[in-house]
């Protein structure tokens, strides 16, 4: 039931649910996300689709060499574009910077279907494939997956990330405790944004064709559920989040039209059963404390 | 000229009333909760399709029920009103379903964000799976008995334009009056105000929230209704779009100002009217370049009241 282009498909989920979870971890619910996928995605299709020099083939093949250069470069663009914006919008508070950023997407999608050459309505399709078969993406999307995890794994412990929990408890006391609270929360909007640009080149390759629907509302509602459901107090729970929720729509595919609901039923009904998602800090104190207990205890 | 622009601003002033209605909607749930009900916009879509099934239109549902339809067909203002109670009646499920579970237990304000969204997406998906994907235009006869269009000052109105703008115009005033003069809508506001007080005062503010809710929902379902019968229904995703214009309007306007989403609400039909036919595609784009330049000048909204922050 879970082929290897689902494995893909749930990897882009998690990458996308930690890239919403790391302005969260800083106290700031972002909706951004899907409009820096849409532009490292946008951006990945037209420079493999238009660019010879990136050595696209006539038979569709691509240098692995090229598609590493557009995940940087994704990661990169969308990394500029949040740093731009982030001044702007990371003065608002709450609600009001989930608007904010829900206008973001938004005006990217409407950008990128009006705009006179990244395909219109239709998009950009055949964009060349540096692997023959989805199998080949397992990979790159685990590589980008491990390095996420490693860089919210090393901010638990860094001053940056010392300081964007400490703003998520309280901004105000972050504040007076003389912690540059604009500098932090625009670190983490910059990551989330690189991060979702990455996902978001490797994901145009991935699914061949790209357009504008690839970020809109409903994917930043979708993504925001991966937090939220998978548990928004590290970055496992938006893994976890990612992979089940990706997984959920197409292992429900065989009880047919029903399966949206249901989809929207998990959405509507889990926060009352997992206030605090399916990873919650206490399950992690526990994990920890086994994992000391399996290291004091000889192997026998 | 004059009347080309005439005409382009009664146009936009139409399309304003209905945002104002879904911005209503917004405002009277987040003055009482302090929240955002994201399932307005889904709730939009149910209003249209309840208005068109009233009328007697028929469906297929994919064709999986090729035409399908009430046995009876009510006339067009009454299946509206109906239509509109009805969604009213829905968005209290919502309530129940969405809100009151985390309210009990005094969850995240964030929680009910995504799970108001879920509501959202369970009622759009429903509609899809019960009426089809595909869209679906009003009967002729909708608003048989009235003229095609009328001349205004030398500009042509579509009269359903004029319709639209009435009942808005209509909606509003009634929505206005009854929260300044009657009891329960002053109750209604005291409940906005402070919760705690309003309860010590003998206010049911449970009752008061049931209220706001139904009056969110039959907006919205007003206003699915109107655009509707007016341009069609394109699909069960018909209302995101109204409701992320209206979330937009909301804070153009000021949360949780009444005023203030009346305001906004013309202002973007206005502004959208005003923008020229060769860069339609970059329309619905305005509304959120607006919203954009407004929450960074003006945090607060148009109309909004500054809100202090506790420590």
């Amino acid at each position: 039931m879970i082929d290897n282009g689902l494995l893909v498909q749930m990897l882009i989920g998690a990458l996308l649910g930690v890239s919403v979870y790391l302005p969260l971890a800083a106290g700031q619910l972002s909706l951004a996300t899907p409009a820096f996928y849409a532009v490292g995605g946008t951006l990945a299709a037209l420079l493999s689709t238009t660019w010879p020099a990136l050595g696209a083939g006539a038979d569709g093949s691509f240098p692995l060499a090229s598609f590493l250069l557009e995940l940087l470069l994704g990661g990169l663009l969308a990394g500029a574009l949040a740093l731009l914006v982030g001044r702007l919008v990371l003065r608002l508070q709450g609600i009001y910077l989930a608007i904010a950023t829900i206008a973001l997407v938004e005006i990217v999608r409407v950008a990128i279907l009006n705009l006179p050459f990244t395909g219109g309505a239709i998009g950009i399709f055949g964009i060349p494939q540096p692997f023959p078969t989805a199998a080949g993406y397992l990979l790159p999307a685990l590589g980008l997956l491990a390095l996420a995890g490693w860089v919210c794994q090393r901010l638990e412990v860094m001053p940056l990330g010392r300081a964007m929990a400490a703003i998520r408890n309280d901004e105000l006391a972050a504040r007076c405790m003389g912690i540059d609270t604009t500098r932090v929360k625009l670190t983490a909007f910059v990551l989330s944004a690189v991060l979702a640009g990455s996902t978001g080149a490797l994901a145009a390759h991935f699914l061949n064709t790209w357009n504008a629907r690839q970020g809109s509302f409903d994917t930043a509602v979708t993504m925001l559920a991966f937090v939220i459901l998978g548990g928004s107090r590290s970055w496992l729970g938006p893994v976890l989040g990612g992979l089940l929720l990706t997984a959920l729509p197409e292992l429900l595919r065989p009880v047919g039209d029903v399966r949206l609901v249901l989809f929207g039923l998990v959405i509507l009904l889990g926060p009352s059963v997992f206030p605090q998602g399916l990873i919650t800090p206490g399950l992690l104190e526990r994990l920890g404390r086994l994992g000391e207990r399996a290291e004091r205890e000889p192997q026998t | 000229m004059i009347e080309t622009l005439l005409q382009t601003l009664l146009n936009g002033a139409a399309s304003g009333g209905v945002y104002a209605l879904v911005a209503l909607g917004y405002t009277l749930v987040f003055s009482v909760l302090g929240v955002i009900n994201f399932a307005l916009g889904a709730l939009f879509s149910l209003g249209g399709y309840l208005t068109y099934l009233l009328m007697g239109g028929a469906i297929s549902a994919n064709g999986g029920l090729p035409g399908w339809g009430l046995p009876f067909g009510l006339p067009f203002p009454l299946a509206l009103l109906l239509a509109a109670a009805l969604t009213g009646l829905a968005s209290l499920g919502v309530e129940r379903l969405a809100f009151t579970p985390l309210r009990r237990r005094n969850a995240e304000p964030l929680l009910v964000l995504i799970t108001s969204l879920g509501a959202g997406l369970v009622l759009v998906n429903l509609l899809q799976m019960l009426m089809g994907a595909e869209g679906y235009a009003f009967p002729a006869t909708a608003l048989a008995g009235l003229p095609d269009a009328v001349v205004l000052g030398g500009a042509r109105i579509r009269s359903v334009q004029v319709l639209l703008l009435a009942v808005c115009a209509a909606a509003v005033i009634a929505l206005t009056l009854w929260l300044e003069r009657s009891r329960s809508g002053r109750a209604l506001k005291a409940v906005a105000e402070d919760a705690t007080t309003a309860r010590l005062l003998g206010i049911n503010s449970d009752a008061m929230l049931r209220l706001a809710f139904l009056l969110s929902g039959a907006l919205a379902g007003l206003g699915g209704g109107l655009i509707g019968v007016s341009i069609s229904l394109p699909g069960p995703y018909v209302g995101i779009g109204y409701g992320l214009k209206g979330l937009a309007v909301l804070v153009l306007g000021g949360l949780g100002s009444v005023p203030g989403a009346i305001a906004g609400g013309l202002l973007m039909g206005l502004a959208e009217a005003l923008v020229p036919g060769e860069a339609s595609g970059w329309r619905d784009a305005l509304a959120f370049a607006i919203l954009f330049a407004v929450l960074l000048l003006r945090p607060t909204g148009l109309l909004g009241r500054r809100l202090v922050e506790k420590v």
